[in-house]
């Protein structure tokens, strides 16, 4: 098996075999955090620096265990309470970082971009743990995997994202993957949370949720982004729930093998009320178990066997 | 040139062979499991298994092994090893392993496969049976039982065509395929 990259920026570099080669290895790395002793040797003696220059608590952990699982040092870097806050550039930040010679770099970044660009500047390994509004790639390798463990194919399940588009990478990255692997994608949100050239993306839109719902095999929530959105753009909480909160009259509306995902934090009571969080079709949180097991298959991979570049 | 390939059918007898003698090993079969590598060792472990059974009276557990995470030389590898899944139904805690593989060389693959079932438990023994020993050992590791001793030149491998419904034992391949 070949595995051509050195990094991964965004699910748009990735082809749909690729995608596969990540969902089929991901159940052998799932069947390690079930056993007692949870740790293999594969990645022992590399170096995996976490930059986070965003708020997180899922992706940041969730990294951190599977580089750990994998025998790899973990270093985690946040905003706060480094030089990131005294004006260093990003650029040197990274140099800085490289010359202490770590393998892979897992960075989170509020503007689009710049995980692109150290790609092409660093020898190591670049993961895109979420990068402004662009992608959030391994967000959207665990909700397909969850998808697909659920359901046992992506092709042709129809997945309807709902809330703020416009800022939103995780939807982003899951409308470019679940194009690529043959499922139907429907964006849901007000106008003005829906981005412009969305209609260049391949997937529906509307602005009613109400009428997709009993068409929809997954529904995902999405996270209403306030710190990002303009006070002109949303109205306010109430009248956003009141048309685009999942409850539980809009969960008895759901198809009967429907499931509810949310690539978290939640706002309950905004995008997501307790009925829906909580209810039985809810796969929330095996979101976040298969997420550690992806964050490890893509791990091995990139940083598994010698460079082929 | 060295031994010469043994013809498919002689797979039947060596597998015989071997099954007689893990029979006169044991006097009691209670703790005793099969654990495959694979795909190679698990396919003849299964094929152990099944003759055993018609001996003994009792079909023994049967694991498989994927060492792929457990490899020595991922760094040093332009193409990375597949990973499979481990699947061993039952707790490897104080049973006695039969570990088994296809062909044992260096003996790199039967160290990952130790460590990896050390993380599963501690076993009260490990045995080890594969069915060639083609020498070339690179560590301190020998095997139990032992279908059929063969010398081949390095750049030869020998590994066992698995058929597709995995019934037939299969035929032996010897290519030289560089590894």
């Amino acid at each position: 098996m070949n595995w051509p990259h050195k990094d991964l920026i965004g699910i748009a570099d990735l082809t749909r075999n690729e995608i596969e080669t990540i969902l089929d290895m991901t159940p052998s790395f799932k069947e390690i955090s079930q056993r007692d002793i949870k740790k293999v040797p594969t990645l022992r003696g590399k170096t995996v620096v976490l930059l986070f220059y965003e708020a997180s608590t899922r992706t940041r952990l969730s990294f951190e265990i599977a580089a750990k699982r994998l025998s790899a040092d973990t270093v985690a870097l946040s905003k706060t309470g480094t030089s990131f806050e005294k004006g260093e550039t990003m650029m040197d930040v990274a140099q800085n970082v490289m010359a202490m010679a770590p393998d892979c770099i897992v960075i989170r970044y509020p503007f689009a971009g710049m995980v692109r660009r150290l790609a092409s500047t660093l020898p190591c390994s670049i993961i895109n743990a979420g990068d402004g509004f662009h992608e959030h790639p391994t967000q959207a390798l665990l909700d397909m995997y969850s998808m697909r463990e659920h359901f046992g194919t992506l092709e042709g399940l129809h997945v309807v994202m709902v809330g703020d588009i416009m800022h939103s990478r995780v939807a982003r990255s899951n409308a470019y993957g679940l194009g690529k692997m043959g499922s139907r994608v429907t964006l849901v949100g007000p106008r003005t949370l829906l981005p412009p050239g969305i209609e260049t993306w391949g997937v529906h839109v509307s602005t009613a949720f109400d009428p997709v719902i009993p068409e929809a095999d997954v529904i995902m929530m999405l996270r209403v982004q306030k710190e990002r959105i303009a006070e002109h753009l949303f109205s306010g909480d109430r009248e956003y729930s009141c048309f685009y909160g999942l409850n539980k009259e809009r969960v008895r509306m759901m198809k009967k093998d429907a499931v509810i995902m949310h690539p978290g934090p939640m706002n309950r009571g905004v995008e997501i009320n307790h009925d829906a969080a909580d209810c039985d079709r809810a796969i929330i949180l095996n979101q976040v178990e298969n997420g550690v097991a992806i964050r490890m298959a893509l791990l091995y991979l990139c940083l598994g066997g010698s460079n082929v570049d | 040139m060295a031994d010469q390939p043994l013809e498919s059918s002689d797979i039947a007898k060596l597998l015989k062979k071997l099954v007689k003698n893990v029979e006169k090993a044991f006097a009691v079969w209670d703790d005793v499991v099969f654990i495959g590598i694979r795909s190679g060792g698990e396919h003849i472990a299964r094929h152990i298994v099944g003759l055993l059974a018609v001996k003994i009276g009792k079909t023994l557990p049967l694991g498989a092994l994927d060492i792929a995470l457990y490899r020595d030389d991922l760094s040093k590898r332009l193409l990375y090893p597949e990973v499979r899944r481990t699947d061993i139904p039952f707790d490897v805690h104080d049973k006695i392993v039969i570990l088994v593989d296809d062909v044992l060389n260096t003996g790199r693959s039967v160290r990952a496969a130790i460590d990896h079932i050390v993380d599963l438990g501690r076993p009260r023994r490990i045995y080890l049976l594969v069915l060639f020993d083609r020498g070339g050992r690179e560590l301190p590791i020998q095997a139990d039982f032992v279908g059929k001793v063969i010398s081949l030149p390095p750049d030869k491998i020998i590994k066992i065509n698995i058929p597709e419904d995995k019934k037939s034992v299969g035929d032996i391949i010897i290519t030289e395929e560089k590894r």
